[in-house]
């Protein structure tokens, strides 16, 4: 491949900590393999040069004002393949929050008597926006899923997420279950990518991927429910990274 | 077959002698969770627990990994590859009757056309299996699939008595394997303690299906159940832990992990569960056991009933890892006995 074909790469960053970023400067050395394959353009975070001309976009972070979505549709157009990059861009994550209230309360809290100078939308994750080409879950984004996404693109490759819970990694490796510790963990019904991660270190797992195509909510109440939880915690431990679209866990309760 | 005896020291100095000659993969108690057991490759024998309970995983990730890179490849032209076949013999320690069941089971299955020769190639490094009888948890039914005097593949089969163990020597391999150890000769005191030990096992095991295996595949085979599959499903994730632990399940899927120069990789198989709602998927988009409650089902079908079908035994060795296993708390015996009960009623108000 000489250098004038290879694509060209590019990173943005809308509301969020910038981690997932970082968690892709820290390939460090499999970066250079990555630049013998495309050109990086742009990467505020990492460098200075910047340029408005490129075929790859990777997305970290939320939409939450009016300016983002004009900013995302720009990149949009002017990319061939966008994707979104960590838990901010893919499902809403931390930002989210916010929507379970209104948005001129959300303004005065942070901004106190300067509330009128910002606006604020309900914050929604990169696809709620424009069509999105390819995700990387993660928070922060999953490296071994960033770079599988990586190739993917370059071979010209659908890349579709795992559709599995965190279980299923978590038992490959032969962990022992955080339930038999007496803790609490969402990796039932979380989308798996990680590794399993959090609970191979014993911790448990707070559903930093997203929710599987079809998670039993109703089973996970059942066994939360059994470990002493009410309703509101229960849909408090989902909402940490979970929020959008808005979770109907209250309504099944209600139901039944 | 011959019996002897092996004392507590003389077994220590056994499994050093071959921890020092092969790979030897044992029972190992969690250092985080004590009380709780996992299979490992063992550095001394000190880190075995022959009197452990039933581990997470089962003893067949010794042949069968999880995850399992079987080739490099490189491509497109010319494509070659290269089999990855680095791994030499070991040998398997403190495998439980069940469990042995269960290798046993695997080996009838892969060994069935069409044969898996990646499986043959690694149980054929399997130098030795040495078996070991066991106290039952509330999980164990083994009793109630015949599995609790299993001896299957094993080798030697030790069963604890007073003075250490009371040794089956099963094949020519196993004696070699021996060696100078244990030259003691059973006494009658000797068998009566193992003969004690089995009973007492017996006596402690409390979970039973309530039916015979006969029984209950002719129930799964008349059907009907649906409503029983419902409501298992409304409580179930569809997580898969259930059947990654089961040490009779075969099924796996085979993924590609390409390098990021893009023309090397490494072809990988893992280990992979019909609860995931993928696992039926295929081209087109069609799933043929797309509802939950299909999925539960064909659980049950493939253990008590299409697999003893075809072989004559339930594959499934009541070792109880699937109940332990699952966060929803579904229980195999508990729901085999709410379907035999259910179709009994049935029966009766025809
Ligand atoms: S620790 Fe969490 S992810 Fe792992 S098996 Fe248990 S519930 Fe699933
Ligand atoms: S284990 Fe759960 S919280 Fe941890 S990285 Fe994976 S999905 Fe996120
Ligand atoms: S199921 Fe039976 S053979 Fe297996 S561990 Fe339990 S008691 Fe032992
Ligand atoms: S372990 Fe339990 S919740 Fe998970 S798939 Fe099996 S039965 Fe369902
Ligand atoms: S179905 Fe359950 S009890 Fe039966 S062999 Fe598998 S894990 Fe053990």
């Amino acid at each position: 491949m000489t250098t004038q074909t290879k694509p060209r790469v590019a990173f943005f960053d809308f509301a969020c900590c910038e981690g997932c970023q970082l968690e892709v400067l820290s390939l460090e050395e499999q970066l250079l393999d990555m630049v013998e394959l495309v050109d990086i353009v742009t990467w505020r975070e990492a460098m200075s040069e910047k340029s408005d001309d490129y075929d790859i976009a990777f997305c970290e972070g939320s939409i939450t004002r009016e300016a983002d979505i004009e900013r995302i549709k720009h990149i949009r157009e002017t990319a061939d393949i966008l994707v979104s990059l960590g838990a901010c861009a893919t499902i809403g994550c931390h930002n989210a929050l916010k929507n379970q209230f209104s948005m001129d309360e959300v303004l005065y809290i942070v901004y106190g008597d300067r509330a009128e100078w910002f606006d604020t939308i309900p914050a929604r994750p990169i696809s709620a926006v424009v069509p999105v080409d390819y995700q990387v879950n993660g928070c922060p984004a999953s490296l071994p899923e960033f770079l599988t996404v990586f190739k993917h693109i370059l071979m010209g490759k659908e890349y579709k997420p795992p559709n599995q819970p965190v279980c299923v990694e978590c038992k490959l490796k032969d962990n022992l279950c955080v339930y038999d510790k007496g803790l609490l963990c969402l990796g039932p019904v979380t989308r798996c990518g990680c590794d399993a991660i959090c609970t191979s270190y014993g911790h448990t797992c707070f559903g930093c991927r997203g929710l599987v195509d079809e998670p039993n909510l109703n089973a996970a109440q059942d066994v939360l429910a059994k470990y002493g939880l009410s309703v509101e915690e229960i849909v408090g431990k989902f909402r940490v990274y979970n929020n959008w679209p808005e979770l109907s866990l209250e309504e099944s309760q209600s139901d039944g | 077959m011959s019996i002897c005896v092996i004392e507590h020291d003389e077994l220590c100095a056994l499994v050093e002698r071959l921890i020092r000659q092969w790979p030897v993969m044992g029972p190992r108690q969690r250092k985080q969770q004590p009380g709780f057991y996992y299979f490992d490759w063992l550095r001394s024998a000190d880190e075995l627990v022959w009197d452990y309970v039933t581990t997470t995983l089962p003893p067949k990730k010794a042949f069968f990994p999880p995850r399992e890179p079987f080739l490099e490849f490189s491509r497109p032209d010319p494509a070659k590859v290269r089999p990855i076949t680095d791994q030499g013999p070991f040998v398997l320690l403190g495998v439980h009757p069940c469990d042995l069941a269960a290798i046993e089971q695997l080996d009838i299955a892969y060994s069935d056309n069409a044969a898996d020769g990646r499986y043959l190639a690694n149980r054929a490094r399997t130098t030795a299996i040495i078996g070991v009888d066991c106290w039952p948890d509330e999980y164990c039914f083994c009793t109630s699939v015949g599995t609790e005097q299993a001896r299957g593949p094993a080798d030697l089969f030790l069963t604890p008595i007073g003075r250490g163990y009371l040794v089956e020597v099963r094949t020519p391999r196993g004696q070699k394997l021996l060696g100078d150890t244990a030259q003691l000769l059973a006494t009658d005191e000797d068998e009566a303690d193992a003969a004690y030990f089995r009973s007492e096992k017996q006596r402690r095991i409390t979970a039973q299906l309530e039916t015979t295996v006969e029984q209950f595949a002719d129930i799964l085979a008349e059907g009907g159940l649906t409503e029983v599959w419902q409501k298992v499903a409304d409580r179930c994730y569809s997580c898969g832990s259930c059947n990654l632990v089961c040490p009779t399940c075969f099924c796996f899927d085979i993924n590609d992990d390409i390098n990021l120069d893009l023309t090397t990789g490494t072809r990988i198989r893992t280990w992979d569960s019909c609860q995931l709602p993928d696992f039926a998927l295929v081209a087109g988009g069609y799933n043929f056991r797309r509802e939950r409650w299909e999925r539960v089902r064909h659980r049950w079908h493939r253990k008590f009933l299409y697999l003893y079908t075809q072989y004559g035994q339930p594959f499934c060795t009541g070792c109880g890892r699937c109940s332990r296993a699952c966060t929803a708390d579904i229980n195999l015996v508990e729901v085999s006995n709410d379907l035999i009960a259910y179709a009994q009623r049935e029966k009766r108000n025809v």
